[in-house]
């Protein structure tokens, strides 16, 4: 019997996603534990990292920025560029992208991209939302084990979730196949009216060069057993796994592999 | 005409703060760094009582822990960038003789003895964490 893949959930201060996110990294079988970033020394242990949803250092500067320059960052891109798994969710892909992990079409911490204000109307979005695989699934690692054109419900819960570059970028992220995940309907049609934010190209979520970062903005973990999920019925066990855990899986899947 | 206030807090800045050390960790020298609303107004009132028209707007300015100064030159100070961000629009706002503004982040840099930080810092600072310039545009004067 093989130990199970150890994975550091990291907090910021501010991060508020933390537990809910290490409970379902457990249900998948993963070793998760969370690590604060005064612990940030102990990060090398790990096998792979996750970051959370929340309002790291309160979004200051930019949402992500400063925890992008945090010392546990050193770490985490250290260990992105050596080929460990990195998966960010919500805050998480805001501060990727500010650390140039994803799309990874610049230097490090050098952003071609920012998940930023939403659009048309900079509202917070609360709203249950799915995610359509839009790339081949052994494209990027941690979605491999998913089958092609996975849809994967969670909850969008952010006011700065818009996919945003220049042109330039823009086209370079869609020519080098980063966009991961895009919204969808229920159904797993894609059109402008499944796209909570007015994320550029539909963009939920994105993935490197390599394909071992993932970033996506929604949260499957909070649609992840089934009282998290809004079609749920009173007959239904509520603690069974719902829709949000395949993404999960999937990631404890790509960890026994490499 | 056009008309620029800068919105500071008298209160401690956390954010100024925070963004500070993190220049400091980036190996940025600045001693002090202010950061403050900009706002531009295209104003068609009388500018003797400007600042006071635009106080009277609660939404932007408390008195309780705001400061305003009005800047004549209309361009960043010394030491001085301002953020803007790259699809940025006129908002709407209710003040008395103005219909709409143009907000932009002031980010004031500081060297020791309380002098404006020189260019070259304030451009080591915009490019280290100030701005990202998929999303921003930096104005340097």
């Amino acid at each position: 019997m093989t130990a199970a893949a150890k994975v550091a959930v990291l907090v910021f201060p501010g991060t508020n996603s933390e537990v809910e996110t290490r409970r379902i990294c457990r249900d998948v079988g993963l070793d998760a534990h969370i690590v604060h970033w005064s612990r940030a020394a102990t990060l090398p242990q790990y096998d792979a990292y996750v970051l959370p949803g929340g309002f790291a250092y309160e979004d200051r500067v930019r949402a992500g920025a400063i925890p992008a320059h945090d010392p546990m960052m050193d770490y985490v891109i250290e260990a992105v560029q050596r080929g460990k798994l990195a998966l960010g969710v919500c805050n998480g892909a805001q501060i990727m992208l500010e650390a140039g992990l994803v799309p990874g079409t610049g230097a490090v911490r050098k952003p071609t991209a920012a998940f930023t204000r939403n659009g048309p109307v900079p509202h917070f979005v609360c709203k249950h939302v799915h995610i359509k695989l839009a790339v081949a699934p052994e494209r990027c690692a941690i979605t491999a084990a998913l089958p092609e054109g996975a849809l994967i419900p969670a909850w969008a819960a952010h006011g700065e979730g818009r996919l945003a570059a220049t042109p330039e970028h823009l086209q370079e992220i869609a020519d080098g196949g980063h966009v991961a995940f895009l919204y969808a309907h229920a159904d797993g049609t894609v059109n402008a009216d499944a796209v909570p934010n007015g994320s550029a190209l539909g963009c939920a979520g994105l993935t490197n060069r390599e394909g071992n970062a993932l970033a996506i903005m929604p949260h499957p973990e909070r649609d992840a057993w089934n009282y998290n999920h809004p079609d749920v019925r009173e007959s239904d066990d509520m603690l069974a796994p719902s829709g949000g855990m395949l993404l999960f899986s999937a990631f404890a899947q790509a960890l026994k592999r490499s | 005409m056009k008309r620029t206030v800068a919105i500071a807090l008298k209160i401690p800045d956390n954010e100024a703060y925070t963004a500070l050390t993190a220049l400091r960790r980036l190996g940025v020298d600045v001693a002090r760094l202010e950061r403050a609303e900009i706002w531009q107004f295209e104003d068609s009132g009388s500018h003797e009582d400007f600042a006071r028209r635009v106080e009277r707007n609660e939404t932007l300015f408390n008195p309780n822990k705001h400061v305003l100064a009005v800047l004549d030159a209309g361009v960043p100070r010394p030491g001085e960038a301002w953020i803007e961000q790259l699809d940025a629009k006129e908002v709407p706002v209710r003040i008395a003789g103005i219909s709409c503004g143009r907000r932009r982040v002031g980010w004031r840099l500081f060297a020791r003895g309380h002098a404006p930080a020189d260019r070259g810092t304030v451009e080591a600072a915009v490019d280290a964490l100030l701005c990202n310039p998929a999303i921003e545009r930096a104005i340097i004067a």
